[in-house]
């Protein structure tokens, strides 16, 4: 695999971004879903357990963490982020040294309950307050009631970091984050975007790597300037016609959250057979963050963050899914069936048949290693691959 | 579809399943239904698995099974754990009709929920029911009336086939049989033990304790937790105070993991009814998400109160009641 150059940057940018949290005289703990740029508007540093989890699992240290947590009677079938970041605290260091410790923790349910769970535990093990932002599933329609409840507790959100920092969210602070958070995605997703040249200049492991700052420092200047040139560098190898592998003959697009300690496995796999994955549904979720609107601010977050890829019902997945398909000229789909991620993975067996073409399950876990089975996930591969 | 609705209303058998105790019965038969709870049951599962994977609760592929073999008329889903979310989806997959409630996860917005309640109504409408507010108010006294005579029934002695029973007959026929089982209850002073989980629709796993000698208290979602209610202080005047009611009614009942209650609610209430219990055991359904994040915490809550503490995982349907048998008589040896 031809490695990004970008990658290594982000890797500069991440350390900066960790190292500043310690250093904040607020952070939160926040889940991925939820609406950072309300955070950052009042100089709340977010802190990602959800990213320091993939940041454990990449370095294959996931089954030594989640050991922490389990023999403090977590069960082994939870949600292997929550596991590895609960062990995390239990142990009091991590890979990069540990979180800092919150001031308070902000979870929103619109990608799955279990971060609901998991944030109750956290919180009674710091002793500080939780905010629990309730998106409804979108099963099929959104209705107005839905959008209304999801406002009110935007606002009731302000109102309660307000009263623990005692700051004030300035109106003007606030479009100024959201400006960048729209000018970020719209960046991340021009990235994402040049995987429709073929051959692809970039692969799903590349886009897996670096969708750290759009999680993470997304409203900010250096989410911005992080994908401006990453997008040139993509551009520059469409240029001069280098792909992200050798020689791209299939195109495949992969479902689910990584197999964070099996990417470099993988991508080495899915080269030695030409087989390139140009996009993947997990980074595209976060491209669904660009509809925020400058004007109406809090009307349009309620919106958006109903909306996220995880809380809508599965006619839409599998529409989104073949969207995907149709832009990126993809030939087959590769589903992680992942035993962490109940919601991302439940309904896979019936989406696979709504979908235009090919797919193949496996089944792993995003983080422990322990799950994974690589003779079998070898021949479920090699057997889709020698069919398409 | 209409005439088979007809013809079912003339037996009074129309069918609609639900699987979550949030589910607001009183509606779905108020408007001519039968509220009939789905459980896992002794069946093995064989068809459910080629709809969801094998790490999903045997509550939800039990279900799942069971739903593809029997004949009910519409499913109701109420907004709980992630994977009732999705089951929603994959019934509808399957052919069945459906209808999804968004509970608030976060207890709190009445105003809210009640919206959601008269968008229920409408799809039972559509569904050939019909909801008026005398109907609902009937619906209303029936079940509060069940509910308080399970209260009394399990306040002397708990009889979990009988609770699981009245939520798979109507709701009249379901008051005369806990009259029935009221007349022969007996109150019995042995250790006390409260069971504490998800469902568990196995009667054999509760006289394992009764056989062990163990008097029985529970927080459990097919026993106390779909009788327990605090009833809000006012009398409906119309449709839309009714479905209040019924709003309230279910935000403030016995608590359940997947909610979100301010205060921690919940572990105040079962720390609460272990305070006159001798032991309590944690009856949880494999991969049961919202209950497992709960137990390490509450476990050790429990253990600073003095309580003797003891986890058992079921999988639908059990297989290894020995084994169950085992760990309950350690535990009475414990506490002994």
């Amino acid at each position: 695999m031809r490695k990004l150059q970008s990658s290594e940057r982000m890797r500069e940018l991440m350390a900066g971004y960790y190292m500043q949290g310690h250093q904040a005289e607020f952070n939160a703990w926040i889940t991925s879903g939820a609406p950072v740029e309300l955070l950052y508007a009042m100089d709340i540093y977010p802190v990602y357990p959800e990213n320091h989890g993939a940041l454990i699992g990449a370095t294959k240290l996931g089954s030594y963490y989640s050991d922490f947590a389990e023999r403090n009677g977590f069960s082994r079938d939870l949600c292997s982020y929550a596991r590895c970041d609960l062990g995390c605290v239990f142990a009091g260091t991590s890979p990069i040294g540990g979180l800092p410790k919150p001031t308070f923790l902000f979870a929103c349910n619109n990608i799955c309950n279990t971060v609901v769970k998991w944030y109750e535990v956290l919180s009674r093990i710091f002793k500080v307050p939780l905010f629990i932002l309730d998106t409804p599933f979108i099963r099929k329609e959104l209705k107005e009631s839905h959008l209304r409840y999801v406002e009110e507790q935007l606002y009731d959100f302000i109102k309660f970091s307000e009263k623990i920092t005692g700051r004030e969210l300035e109106e003007r602070r606030l479009k100024e984050v959201i400006s960048k958070s729209i000018e970020g995605v719209s960046l991340y997703s021009q990235c994402l975007l040049t995987a429709r040249n073929k051959p692809s200049p970039m692969n799903c492991f590349d886009a897996f790597v670096n969708m750290a700052p759009i999680v993470c420092l997304r409203g900010t200047e250096h989410a911005v300037n992080f994908y401006i040139d990453m997008k040139k560098e993509l551009e520059e190898r469409i240029k001069n016609g280098i792909s992200a592998i050798e020689k791209e003959e299939i195109r495949l697009l992969w479902d689910n959250i990584p197999v964070w300690y099996r990417l470099r496995w993988l991508g080495e796999f899915f080269e030695s057979k030409n087989a390139c994955l140009v996009a993947d549904t997990y980074t595209n979720a976060w491209t669904g963050f660009g509809e925020l609107k400058s004007t109406d601010i809090i009307s349009s977050m309620a919106e958006v963050y109903t909306l996220s890829y995880l809380n809508i019902g599965m006619d839409r997945t599998a529409e989104i899914i073949n969207r995907l398909i149709d832009l990126y000229d993809v030939d087959g789909v590769v589903m992680h069936s992942n035993r962490s991620c109940k919601p991302y993975s439940f309904g896979q067996y019936e989406i696979q048949k709504k979908l235009s073409v090919p797919t193949v399950i496996i089944e792993a876990d995003m983080v422990d290693e322990r799950i994974f089975s690589e003779a079998q996930v070898v021949t479920r591969l090699e057997a889709f691959l020698e069919m398409l | 579809m209409e005439k088979f609705f007809k013809f079912s209303k003339f037996f009074e058998v129309v069918k609609v399943g639900y699987l979550c105790n949030y589910t607001p019965k009183e509606i779905i038969h108020s408007a001519g239904f039968l509220p009939f709870r789905v459980f896992a049951t002794d069946k093995p599962i064989e068809r459910a698995s080629a709809f969801i994977q094998s790490y999903s609760c045997s509550q939800a592929r039990g279900a799942l099974e069971c739903a593809l073999q029997d004949d009910f008329f519409a499913f109701v889903f109420t907004r709980s754990c992630d994977t009732l979310m999705r089951l929603t989806d994959i019934f509808e997959f399957v052919g069945k009709r459906v209808h999804n409630i968004e509970f608030p996860t976060k207890i709190g917005n009445v105003e809210y929920y009640v919206k959601e309640l008269k968008d229920f109504v409408k799809v039972l409408e559509s569904w050939g029911g019909e909801v008026s507010f005398e109907r609902l108010m009937e619906s209303l006294k029936l079940y509060r009336e069940l509910e308080e005579k399970l209260k009394k029934l399990f306040s002397i002695s708990p009889d979990y086939e009988t609770a699981i029973k009245v939520q798979q007959i109507d709701v009249r026929s379901a008051i005369k049989l806990v009259d029935e089982k009221l007349k022969f209850a007996k109150k019995e002073e042995k250790p006390k033990v409260l069971i504490t989980g998800s469902v568990c629709p196995y009667i054999k796993v509760y006289d394992l304790f009764k056989e062990a000698g163990f008097s029985l208290k529970d927080d459990i979602c097919t026993g106390s937790r779909f009788f327990e209610f605090s009833y809000p202080e006012f009398e409906p005047k119309d449709l839309e105070s009714a479905l209040r009611y019924i709003a309230e009614k279910y935000f403030y009942r016995a608590p359940c993991p997947t909610k979100h209650y301010p205060g921690d609610g919940r572990f105040n209430y079962v720390l609460k009814l272990a305070e006159d219990c001798d032991a309590v055991v944690f009856l949880l359904v494999k991969f049961c998400e919202p209950h497992f994040f709960d137990y390490p915490q509450l476990k050790e809550k429990l253990e600073k109160m003095g309580k003797k503490v003891a986890l058992i995982e079921l999988e639908f349907p059990v297989v290894s009641l020995e084994q169950i048998r085992t760990r309950i008589e350690a535990l009475k040896e414990v506490i002994e």
